[in-house]
């Protein structure tokens, strides 16, 4: 399934894909409530990124005793250049995990299972909050454009191919 | 308004209080943020005539409007004070994440005032505000050490804008640090933080900086990127960065070496980009700037960022160091202690030259490793040679009777630029607002890099130290004023017409190029007014970098001398441009023509 990953190696720690998907996703910037982030040591300069894996992972949604984690289908079209586009092509269809905020009871769950910490209670309404691959169009692989870096790729999990043709 | 938070943080250090004052809209409207908005707020802030050292002078941090969003490399935060060093204006910017983060917590700019009664650290989450002693645990640590202790002990995302021991002794170039190698480098904001007994401001901001229609903004954001950011003209700094200055400055006779003797570095290839390049193990970015300029680099145990062009110049070429293992560690003491790498470097130098010529022996001599890696420690301690070193160079020059040998304009020592290549320079250091510094004005992109203007005449240059040259990449001061207020990095070579389409989204009305560059005029000239109000040394540079028998005799510039009178006649000619008499006093008309709105 298309999902987002951050080459840890490649990441200048820049953080211009936080402020553009809480832009996107807040109307304003906001990247205390990002849906994916990066973790930079500004001594040693390592970097790590956190991203959703989707239904490669789907921790979350097992965990749900709501089901308000919802598996949807999407159609992913970059704008923009992303280190993986050959090999994932310019256009991937797929399934997303999105929250069903009307079922979503904010019991937390979710956010004790997500291996990489990107699923969490929203600041502002009691509900959870993840990365939703912005309707189709990632803001964050679109503000990695330096042609010497993109570090925020999407990727395809070679598994899940079959059942993106379903 | 969007773009703005429209808080003031005033911090009182004698009082320890902290309290929210509402930013001056109509000053921003005038003079955007950043450097202008700072200027007016020293202004009214600095109380006229105050001694530098006073609890009164105000150190204030100012943030721009698009700090926090996604107009790339516009994360800079400015430091401005009267400075303990100059006795005048005093602008110092620094990149990495800490302007963002004091968007997101709430503010566009924090106001410190007052000495406290003992040394503090300052913890901001959001509207909370804490004074925390800094004693016993915080006080005495390295820049990466207090870093570390607050991510510890206040929060994992804390940004940190700190002093090192340099600081705390009250050097007077001592440095603020953020993101561990940034700097606010200039004109001793660490040492009147030492003074004030700040340790730290420590900044948390979950916060929200709203920008309008946040994807009509993100949209064209996304072709700005595309089209006048991720180009050519900018990647330079990405791929090599600033070390690919070294050698173009060594082979055109620009790089001051062995305390400025020559301009050609006979030890190049030892620490010019391609060494840096054999060393280099990452590469990384301010916080939303998509160039990412910060080269990473290890060698014999020294792991980190830089050195900068201006530090292997002065710490390196100036010092006859070209052992890139040296100058690395002298990069990296300097860094932790929170000492500002050109003025170290001068007085090293200097100290090197005195050793040499038999005037006092520092036991510091041009090219010996040992001894020079020591100086920093020395320097931030005043242990054994340091007291004499921490004078600065002009006090130490004077006070072994060889007051020509240091080079310095009004107080800073300079950076890594000998005009005697790039006559240019010679007007850019003399008119510099806050003293010798190369980031006002910057003819060497024209006369050495771009190559479009002769480097050895001062013909017409007057224009360009005013002016620039924008669409060629070369700032004048009129035009760093403005890009200074946005605040934009020096490496992006943004143009007036598209600072115009940025400022356009704050402000919700066309811009023209030709308005931008009058916001960048008018900034200036305050400048010029503060300076003139507080009192400000005729502007010239050390005598032997424009007199004949000041040539050099080697190196790839020898033998070329500007001229006493033609420097003379040059400077009249820029206070002619710019409307200032012959004492460089700005005239009643042109304050009137640019709108400036303080007057002597």
């Amino acid at each position: 399934m298309p999902h987002v990953m951050i080459s840890s190696k490649k990441c200048t720690g820049c953080h211009m894909c936080e402020l553009a998907c809480s832009a996107y996703h807040e109307g304003a910037y906001r990247p205390s409530v990002a849906r994916l982030f990066s973790e930079c040591n500004p001594t040693t300069g390592a970097t790590k990124g956190h991203t959703c894996l989707q239904t490669g992972c789907a921790k979350c949604q097992q965990a749900c005793p709501n089901d308000a984690i919802l598996t949807r289908e999407i159609t992913v079209t970059v704008r923009g250049e992303f280190a993986g586009k050959e090999k994932v092509g310019d256009t991937v269809k797929g399934y997303v995990l999105i929250v069903d905020e009307a079922a979503c009871t904010n019991c937390g769950e979710c956010y004790d299972v997500c291996p990489t910490g990107v699923i969490h209670e929203h600041p502002d309404r009691e509900v959870a909050f993840k990365c939703d691959l912005c309707d189709g169009q990632p803001q964050c692989i679109s503000f990695c454009q330096n042609p010497h870096v993109l570090a925020v790729d999407l990727k395809v999990d070679k598994k899940d191919r079959d059942l993106a043709q379903v | 308004m969007d773009f703005y938070q429209g808080k003031v943080l005033r911090l009182d250090l004698s009082a320890g209080t902290a309290t929210v004052e509402p930013l001056n809209m109509e000053w921003a409207e005038k003079y955007i943020g950043g450097k202008g908005l700072l200027l007016r707020y020293l202004w009214d802030e600095v109380p006229q005539g105050i001694d530098p050292w006073a609890p009164e002078n105000p150190v204030i941090l100012m943030t721009g409007p698009f700090a926090g969003t996604s107009v790339s490399t516009a994360s800079r935060l400015v430091v401005g004070c009267k400075s303990p060093q100059t006795g005048i204006l005093n602008d110092s910017y620094v990149g990495g994440s800490f302007a963002p983060e004091m968007k997101f917590a709430g503010y566009d700019a924090i106001i410190i005032v007052g000495e406290s009664p003992e040394p503090v650290v300052v913890v901001i989450k959001d509207d909370v505000v804490e004074f925390v002693p800094a004693k016993p645990k915080y006080w005495g640590l390295t820049t990466s050490e207090i870093e570390a202790a607050m991510r510890e002990d206040v929060d994992p995302n804390v940004k940190t804008l700190s002093i090192g021991p340099g600081g705390e002794k009250q050097i007077l170039w001592a440095c603020l640090s953020t993101d561990q190698y940034h700097k606010a480098g200039r004109g001793g904001h660490g040492a009147l933080w030492g003074r004030k007994n700040l340790k730290a401001i420590a900044v948390r901001g979950t916060g929200t900086v709203t920008v309008g229609d946040a994807k009509a903004f993100l949209d064209d954001m996304y072709r700005i990127h595309s089209e006048y950011v991720l180009t050519e003209d900018n990647l330079w700094a990405n791929e090599e960065g600033t070390p690919v200055l070294g050698q173009i400055m060594s082979d055109a006779g620009v790089i001051p070496t062995r305390n400025w003797s020559t301009g050609t570095f006979d030890q190049m290839e030892g620490i010019n980009s391609d060494a840096f390049l054999k060393i280099r193990t990452k590469n990384r970015a301010c916080y939303q700037c998509a160039i990412g300029c910060r080269q990473f680099h290890e060698v014999d145990g020294i792991a980190g960022e830089g050195p900068e062009y201006e530090t292997i110049a002065i710490c390196g070429a100036n010092c006859g160091i070209g052992d890139i293992a040296a100058l690395s560690r002298f990069n990296q003491e300097c860094d932790e202690l929170g000492l500002d790498t050109i003025s170290s470097g001068a007085v090293v130098a200097l100290a090197m030259d005195f050793t040499e010529q038999g005037i006092k022996d520092f036991g510091l001599r041009f090219g010996e490793v040992d001894s020079y890696v020591t100086a920093p420690r020395l320097i931030a301690s005043g242990e054994g040679i340091g007291g004499d070193l921490a004078l600065g160079a002009r006090a130490l020059a004077a006070k072994y009777g060889h007051p020509e040998l240091a080079m310095e304009v009004k107080n800073m020592e300079l950076p890594g630029y000998d005009p005697r290549g790039s006559f240019g320079m010679s007007l850019g250091y003399a008119t510099s607002d806050r003293g010798g510094c190369h980031m006002r004005s910057y003819p060497i992109a024209d006369e050495i890099v771009g190559g479009s203007l002769p480097p050895d005449t001062l013909e017409g240059k007057a224009m360009k130290i005013v002016w620039g040259n924008p669409a060629e990449g070369m700032i004048g001061e009129n035009f760093s004023s403005i890009k200074f207020s946005g605040i934009w990095c020096d490496f992006w070579a943004i143009t007036p017409d598209q600072i115009a389409q940025i400022l356009k989204h704050a402000w919700k009305h066309e811009f023209t190029g030709d308005e931008v560059f009058q916001i960048g005029e008018r900034v200036w000239n305050l400048g010029r007014l503060f300076n003139l109000r507080e009192g400000v040394e005729p502007d010239d540079i050390p005598h032997k970098l424009y007199m004949e028998e000041g040539a050099h005799t080697t190196g790839a510039s020898a033998g070329r001398a500007i001229g006493t009178e033609t420097f003379k006649n040059a400077l009249q000619e820029f206070y002619q441009i710019r409307g200032w008499d012959e004492h460089g006093v700005p005239s009643e008309a042109k304050l009137a023509e640019i709108g400036v709105d303080v007057r002597l």
